[in-house]
């Protein structure tokens, strides 16, 4: 049984103003709530800041959790309504069929492992050699690069981005030189670069991440299932990797 | 509530109502001004609508309206449109100076001293407006006015002259039901954009609404109604020009948009429109 949890976060109490800042700090306080942790048990969060003053967390847990501590600490505990929502997940995988769309969200840290980067920080290259057979796994920070990331991994996931619906240009109008792929239903809203240290180490980690958002279009309901219960990319332990499904906006009848 | 009465007084048997549809790029509804101000109304008037009937059947200027008058008027605002002023001036081709109101003992109009040469006037107009109007009367009169809107013996005009009418203009004939009840139950007749604005309103706005209904106001002839308006015609004869009052109520009708009701009722300020309960059965 899965779940999927939204709690409101107080932005102005001082608990909340870690667990804003720091994605391990908030890591810590999501397994807080699993009472049975199990190692193989996959917890997938997100931090949704699309109203600054009332974020959300959102969270997908194996089992039933328990937030009380999040509300006691970072929310509105003597507040009226809902503190926090859990509901059942199995809903939303029961609606997966090949050809339907939804919209979706997802924030990811894309990376890409190579064996011989250009620049190599010292670090990286003391630890490589500590390691022997590691590769580098290096962010991608430009937009572009984050883009394609996504959309060369769309279909490992069990899903496509449809075409975006844009005009065809004029007859005459069109640049018959111009040989970029058509637009995809998909944009990055959000990109971001935190930096924080884990107790006990020095070396700061860096975590580059961009949100996706879009339609996307279901080609292999098991790999989308899979993607949605076990995440997507790396980072999935400090709020990446979390793809939440939604409504298309209604268009309505025209 | 109020309630209609099924005959006027004197006219007797069955009432029928025909429903116009006033739309056009511009209207203008006139009711009380004069000289180089040309007022409209935000609805139309019935003199207006009168004289869109009478030149529908052919009638000249100088003809009896009288049955016309006693046709009860109901307009509704589909689309109240927006405001337009046209700065407008006048001058003599010939380049002879204006003349002015008073007259010399031979009874014509004496030149403007010291001389003016032009008049601005403003005239205004309603743009891009939609309204249902509904005339209830008795059958014969009202269907023969149908049969006459859609093979008009003179072109008809929305308010002005200049202001030509978008077909269709004749919807229906209804023969039973309220003068109120008509217009409620009438489709809303606005155009794409303004439905697919009030959409948008109605999912985005601060405090959201379903948009699947909409207020909209209307006026309806009621003997016992509240309010006056002086705009009934006793003639259309040039020399014999005068408005007489009839008594109106104002009220709003709630009728159906055609619109999809909205979804989720879950405030999307704080998902920024993405709500992944939604799939959840919430």
């Amino acid at each position: 049984m899965t779940y999927l949890s939204r709690v409101r976060i107080n932005p102005l109490r001082a608990a909340s103003r870690t667990l804003l800042a720091n994605p391990r700090a908030l890591h810590g306080a999501v397994l807080a709530g699993i009472p049975d942790t199990n190692p193989d048990d996959r917890i997938l969060w997100r931090l949704d800041t699309d109203h600054p003053r009332r974020p959300q967390l959102l969270v997908l847990t194996p089992s039933k959790p328990d937030w009380t501590h999040i509300v006691e600490q970072a929310g509105w505990p003597d507040a009226e309504g809902e503190h926090y929502a859990i509901r059942d997940y199995t809903p939303l995988l029961a609606q997966l069929a090949i050809g339907r769309e939804f919209a979706f969200r997802l924030k990811a840290s894309p990376v890409q492992n190579t064996d011989r980067p250009d620049k190599a920080s010292p670090h990286r290259t003391k630890t490589a050699a500590e390691l022997h057979h590691r590769s580098y796994r290096m962010a991608h920070r430009t937009a572009a690069h984050q883009l394609a990331w996504f959309l060369d991994r769309t279909t490992r996931w069990g899903f496509t981005i449809p075409a975006a619906r844009t005009d065809t240009p004029a007859p005459g109008l069109e640049d018959p030189t111009d040989d970029t792929p058509p637009a995809k239903e998909v944009r990055i809203t959000d990109r971001n670069r935190a930096t924080f240290t884990k107790p006990g180490t020095r070396t700061p980690v860096t975590l580059t991440t961009a949100t996706f958002e879009g339609h996307l279009r279901i080609t292999d309901p098991g790999l989308l299932q899979a993607a949605l219960l076990g995440g997507i990319g790396p980072s999935k332990a400090y709020g990446c990797g979390l793809l939440t499904l939604a409504p298309l906006p209604s268009t309505g009848p025209r | 509530m109020h309630t209609t009465p099924e005959a006027a007084p004197g006219q007797g048997g069955s009432q029928t109502t025909l429903v116009l549809r006033l739309a056009g790029p511009l209207q203008s509804w006139g009711d009380r001004s004069a000289f180089n101000r040309r007022d409209t109304t935000p609805h139309p008037t019935k003199s207006g609508i009168v004289g869109l009937l009478a030149a529908a059947a052919g009638r000249p200027r100088e003809a009896d309206i009288t049955d016309l008058i006693g046709l009860r008027l109901g307009v509704r605002i589909d689309q109240p449109g927006t405001l337009l002023r046209d700065y407008h001036t006048v001058s003599d081709y010939r380049g002879r100076p204006l003349p002015q109101a008073g007259v010399n003992a031979k009874g014509i109009q004496k030149p403007t001293s010291p001389a003016k040469d032009t008049h601005v006037t403003h005239r205004y107009y309603l743009q891009d407006a939609v309204f249902i109007a509904a005339v209830q009367g008795p059958t014969a009169l009202v269907i023969a006015l149908a049969e006459a809107i859609r093979r008009p013996a003179f072109p008809l005009a929305l308010g002005r002259r200049s202001c030509t009418p978008t077909q269709p203009i004749a919807l229906t004939t209804v023969t039973d039901g309220t003068l109120e009840d008509i217009l409620a139950s009438q489709p809303w007749q606005a155009g794409q954009a303004v439905k697919d604005a009030y959409r948008r309103q109605a999912q985005q706005g601060p405090q959201p609404f379903s948009p699947h209904r909409i207020d909209l106001a209307a006026t309806l002839d009621d003997p016992a109604g509240d309010d006056t308006l002086q705009d009934v015609p006793r003639s259309f004869a040039p020399r014999e020009r005068g408005f007489t009052t009839r008594r109106i109520r104002h009220t709003w009708l709630n009728i159906p948009t055609g619109l999809a009701p909205t979804a989720t009722t879950h405030p999307a300020s704080d998902t920024g429109g993405h709500d992944p309960f939604a799939l959840l059965g919430w």
